[in-house]
């Protein structure tokens, strides 16, 4: 690490450039390289050998740049493993990077796994000075905003209970609301507002966009559609530890769920042993069109396999926004149908889909009526099924577009005027 | 507003940064450690009934045992100037101190080592926070210490004021051992296993709870830890102002060692949290 003097007004805070890093998929070579590496720190004139990957190493990130500045935040976005993590801590400046440069122009406060450093004897009250002082700041220092974080947090009385005895929601609390208060440059957020409750989601995010206002600057690792879209103006799509896509935060997410709605080509591929029925595939065409419109017939069919017959099922399916957090509306099947060995087709008609055009996605299940056990699942652990559905240019359809309305009603208009006479 | 550079350059390639840097957190590592060093104390005991008393509890039954061993004289050789009990109790508590810093660094690094993992924080300051209850614990039990020459009568020395040099060089070479400890015990847990084993063997080769025999003086001299405890136990106890052979030359080999030590960790913490 080295503290360069302070750079022009407009510099970005943060500007990382061609940044890599690697570790090794051998815990016992990872542990004897890491002892090579520390010796090598202590010869700086040696040859630097990050450049390589030595035997059993893997680049977590490769090739990565972008910039930040001032009252930005950046959404990073991408599949487990494809290396968010590890950005995030190179940025906090835990881990060194093997090649490139990442350069910093202010206080970086990180929020990443929120009860960490909290000692679960202490009271909440302590902990409060505990942490802030491992952020480097003093008892005094932290006096005149304690009350703001005792209000932020919203413990009440629970602030002078040891830490041990609180919910996973109250630490992410208190760990939240000490960490902003102390007034970071960059703030670093890591998939950390999942455990709060609504109201203090709400509460963070609201915070969050006050502290962009201010000319604060974020950095936010989520898998919540939600908070990329009320947060971040900016992000970029990380794959396999390289930039895949850097963009707008709704274009990121975007590219994210279309990249996810891809994998579904190779379902029905892997290995079925075990399962005693899957799910194959789902087709969504109109009556007699390949496209669906909105208003029109929508025919749903889903291809299973199964190894034995069963003769009491039933079968549902269900329409979903694209970022996957509503259910608008679908179709469950409660008359038992009977699922016959090998391979078979359930088939449906919605006559009128009531849908505004737009993208969308459908989950399909397949269970046993006694039981009410799902024997076959598609789009729940796995992505689901886009659905695209078509719509004239119309004004109506502006309308819709502009609201994000999701459906149409029918509605029969009164033609009388109603008055007070 | 400074900017920070993240590279992977070496820090060494730029000494005046790494100094600066060094110096800066130098700082913060004093005023962090010093508040660590409180909530340790108030959650040492917490959850204990015996609370403080787990401070003289150990090195005093070890004290006794070697006291009982001596007399039942199990131990031959040379007996000290001073009371045996005091003298027994003395070398313990300064052996007990030595320890104490040696294992330190590796101790309270592995204890939080989830959190070095995911929060930015000084490592230093938890090693400081540890430091600071090695001194509160020799501190209390040097009060004791007071109090039994005062039972035995042993007088008072001017040679007492010469004791805190003692210390620091006995807590500057554990400190020095304690950090490449840690660095190491960090990545390998062998490290931990084996040093379990090597501080009862040194023990036992250090002249703690025997007066140093005349016939392998040569030999054990050449473990470092005996001219400093031996040193240290003749200005608390019988006044001898000479240092035994060899002291100075350990206390600044210490004092260099427990720099070079901390600054050999700083270089390692990156590639030891990309292990954690």
């Amino acid at each position: 690490m080295i503290s360069a003097p302070e750079a022009a007004p407009d510099f970005p805070v943060i500007q990382v450039r061609k940044l890599a890093k690697k570790f090794c998929t051998r815990l016992r070579t990872s542990l004897w390289y890491g002892l090579r590496d520390i010796v090598a720190e202590a010869w700086p004139w040696s040859r630097p050998r990050t450049a390589s990957l030595r035997e059993h190493e893997f680049w977590s990130l490769q090739d990565v740049s972008f910039e930040l500045r001032r009252g930005e935040a950046l959404a990073i976005v991408g599949a487990n493993g494809a290396g968010k993590s590890t950005l995030l801590k190179l940025l906090n400046g835990l881990i060194k990077p093997d090649g490139g440069t990442i350069r910093l122009r202010g206080q970086v406060g990180a929020l990443i796994e929120l009860g960490v450093g909290l000692d679960p004897v202490l009271s909440g009250r302590e902990n409060i000075f505990v942490r802030a002082a491992l952020f480097g700041f003093s008892r005094t220092q932290v006096n005149p905003v304690f009350s703001q974080i005792e209000e932020f947090a919203g413990l009440g009385d629970a602030i002078d209970m040891p830490v041990q005895f609180y919910s996973s929601g109250m630490v992410a609390r208190l760990a939240y609301a000490v960490a902003i208060h102390l007034r970071p440059d960059i703030l670093l957020v890591d998939e950390v507002l999942a455990v709060g409750d609504m109201d203090f989601q709400r509460k963070c995010i609201n915070h969050m966009l006050a502290y962009l206002a201010a000319g604060g600057s974020v950095v936010l690792v989520s898998h919540n559609p939600y908070h990329i879209q009320a947060v971040c103006q900016r992000g970029i799509l990380l794959e396999h530890g390289r930039v895949a896509f850097a963009g707008s935060g709704l274009e990121t997410l975007d590219r994210y769920f279309a990249q996810q709605h891809q994998l579904p080509a190779t379902r029905g591929t892997g290995p079925t042993t075990g399962r005693p029925v899957v799910i194959e595939a789902l087709t969504m065409t109109g009556e007699a069109t390949p496209a669906v419109v909105a208003g029109g017939p929508l025919r749903l069919r889903v291809d299973y396999q199964a190894q034995q017959a069963y003769e009491a099922v039933g079968w549902a399916f269900y329409i979903w926004t694209n970022d996957g957090l509503t259910c608008i509306t679908g179709g469950l099947r409660l008359e038992p149908v009977r699922l016959a060995a090998g391979q078979h087709q359930l088939c449906c008609t919605v006559p009128q889909l009531p849908l505004t055009a737009g993208q969308y996605v459908v989950k399909v299940a397949i269970f046993e009526l006694h039981s009410q056990q799902p024997l076959a699942l598609l789009g729940w652990e796995d992505a689901p099924v886009p659905l695209q559905v078509q719509g004239e240019l119309t004004l109506e359809k502006s309308f819709q577009t502009m609201l994000q309305q999701l459906v149409t009603i029918p509605v029969k208009w009164g033609d009388e005027q109603l008055g007070v006479h | 507003m400074r900017e920070i550079i993240y590279n992977s350059h070496s820090p060494l390639a730029s000494p005046r940064a790494f100094g600066r840097a060094v110096g800066l957190d130098a700082r913060t590592v004093l005023r962090v450690g010093r508040q660590l060093f409180v909530r340790n104390l108030i959650v040492q005991y917490r959850q204990s009934v015996l609370g403080y008393l787990w401070l003289l509890l150990p090195p005093l039954v070890l004290a006794l045992t070697w006291t009982l061993l001596s007399k039942a004289n199990i131990l031959q050789g040379e007996k000290p100037a001073v009371p045996l009990p005091l003298f027994i109790l003395t070398g313990i508590f300064l052996w007990q101190a030595f320890v104490e810093t040696l294992n330190s660094p590796l101790q309270q690094l592995t204890s939080v080592r989830h959190t070095l993992a995911k929060v930015r924080v000084p490592h230093e300051a938890f090693v400081a926070a540890g430091m600071g209850v090695v001194v509160f614990n020799l501190l209390v039990r040097l009060a004791v210490l007071g109090a039994v020459m005062w039972w035995y009568g042993v007088g008072w020395h001017l040679t007492l004021l010469w004791v805190p040099l003692g210390l620091g060089a006995l807590l500057a070479l554990g400190l020095g051992i304690g950090w490449l400890v840690a660095l190491l015990g960090l990545l390998y847990n062998d490290v931990a296993n084996a040093l379990t084993l090597g501080i009862n063997l040194w023990f036992l080769v250090t002249p703690v709870v025997y007066v140093l025999p005349g016939r392998y003086a040569a030999l054990l001299n050449l473990n470092p830890v005996t001219p400093l405890l031996l040193t240290t136990r003749n200005w608390l106890l019988s006044g001898q102002a000479a240092p035994s052979p060899g002291f100075w030359m350990v206390a600044a080999l210490a004092s260099f060692g427990s720099l070079l030590g901390w600054l050999a960790y700083r270089l390692a913490q990156p590639h030891l949290i990309a292990r954690f």
